[in-house]
């Protein structure tokens, strides 16, 4: 599992690329830290090459949904393919994020 | 070019100067004081404004009547507070705590409101000369105002400003008449948001009384009925049930996307949604099953049930992969992998008892 941020000033991408099940959780829970600190500018997950996610992983999504939206900032994933949109879907997530 | 003061004016403005630091002290304290307090009372305000006096205002407002100001102190508006609510009841509110919180000048507060001839017109504010209770003796002997007003009567208040109209100038009886129109209508308006407030807390308490003593024939279904009824926790066995699959955590969110799903099934009272939940919940859980039983997913948001209670009416009700994809449009926002999503639940729900029967 790779995680990348790439920042601007109006928006930061996190870049999830592999499989984000339990074991790579913990260490991708770290990458995203820089999240946290968005202060009001959107944050996009770039899911493109992102192959799996586990419950895992959904908690660190719903953890910088619940940091950044009390600041203004929209979370937004990008590029989910169909069977991790069934994954939000049968966990009722969909609703709370934006997508891409 | 420099320009020519009297030496009145110039020296109120040497004195404004030398307190210039203490006077934004007061603004800044003044100005937390109460925001706190009213943030204590749970009054929702439009908006609560605050500044001390500039130079130039401060010199066109001495060019104009120095001569009335002895010292500096004698200007009661140097630090003002304006606070703008929605409603006329929320301005005595606010007064009560301006009066708790602060000295009070009854001598200079004026209430504009009740200064109203028969014959004018306007639509006017409260106003209230306050000075701060502390030990700092500087700061206690300067007065500050405090204007409160609703959002309607700040509108007529910057309007009347744009077109240049004060009270003083005699306008023809037409223009007289077109003015006590809008001030009346705006005070009309006012008075009918504030009853209408009254009239919503009302029906709200009466739909929280029919909801809890379990009467929910009588309730039409809206906005109102349907969040007082989430209230009561109508989905929790069903959501604890689906949760168990996994031993999953259940994570809240809001259920008020499904309302307009439930308006267009037909359901017209929170009966006809509990009469839903009756007959639709084994067979809601055994969709929820057959979708997770197959994954390790042990977070889920406690919509879950509702929305599966919502594709298993829609099932029933023979509208297909059309009435799956309505369904996920409304709740997901419409997006064409909606439609994929609801292919996928077809074909899962397909082998399910329910709607073998439909099938038959």
């Amino acid at each position: 599992m790779k995680t990348t941020i790439q920042e601007n000033e109006k928006v930061m991408v996190a870049v999830l690329e592999g499989r984000l099940d339990t074991a790579a959780a913990a260490e991708t829970g770290k990458a995203l830290a820089p999240l946290y600190e968005a202060n009001g500018r959107d944050i996009i997950f770039d899911c493109n090459a992102l192959e799996y996610i586990s419950s895992s992983g959904l908690r660190l999504f719903l953890g910088v949904l619940k940091a950044a939206k009390p600041k203004g900032s929209q979370v937004i994933i990008s590029g989910i393919n169909d069977e991790l949109r069934k994954v939000f879907a049968l966990t009722g997530f969909t609703n709370l994020f934006t997508f891409q | 070019m420099t320009e020519q003061r009297n030496p009145h004016t110039e020296l109120l403005l040497e004195e404004y100067r030398q307190q210039l630091p203490m006077l934004e002290r007061l603004e800044q304290q003044a100005y937390q004081l109460l925001a706190a307090a009213l943030k204590k009372q749970g009054i929702e305000l439009n908006s609560i404004e605050h500044r001390v006096k500039t130079e130039k205002s401060l010199a066109g407002k001495l060019e104009l009547k120095g001569e009335k100001y002895h010292t500096i102190n004698d200007i009661t508006d140097l630090v003002g507070i304006r606070i703008i609510t929605f409603y006329t009841d929320d301005v005595d509110k606010v007064s009560v705590i301006v009066k708790q919180l602060f000295n009070v000048d009854w001598q200079n507060s004026v209430d504009k409101r009740k200064l109203h001839q028969l014959n004018s017109f306007g639509y006017l504010s409260l106003h209230y000369i306050c000075s701060l209770r502390t030990d700092d003796k500087e700061m206690a002997a300067v007065k500050f105002e405090i204007q409160m007003r609703t959002a309607l009567q700040h509108v007529w208040s910057a309007i009347e400003h744009d077109i240049g109209y004060k009270g003083a100038v005699k306008l023809p009886p037409d223009l007289r008449r077109q003015f006590s129109r809008l001030a009346g209508m705006l005070e009309l308006a006012d008075d009918e948001f504030n009853r209408l407030r009254t009239t919503m807390s009302e029906y709200r308490r009466q739909v929280q009384a029919l909801v809890k003593s379990g009467h929910l024939d009588e309730v039409p279904l809206s906005t109102d009925s349907f969040r007082s009824f989430l209230e009561i926790n109508p989905f929790d066995r069903l959501n604890q049930r689906i949760a168990s699959v996994n031993q999953a955590e259940l994570f809240r969110t809001s259920m008020m996307l499904f309302l307009p799903i439930l308006e267009d099934f037909g359901m017209q009272t929170l009966g006809d949604i509990q009469t839903f939940v009756e007959q639709n919940s084994e067979d809601a859980y055994q969709l929820a099953l057959s979708q997770l039983a197959v994954t390790d997913l042990d977070i889920m948001a406690d919509s879950v049930a509702l929305q599966n209670l919502c594709l298993v009416h829609s099932l029933k009700q023979g509208r297909g992969i059309e009435g799956l994809t309505y369904i996920y449009n409304t709740i997901n926002g419409r997006r064409d992998s909606n439609r994929t999503l609801a292919a996928a639940i077809l074909k899962m729900a397909e082998s399910l008892p329910f709607m073998q029967e439909i099938t038959k």
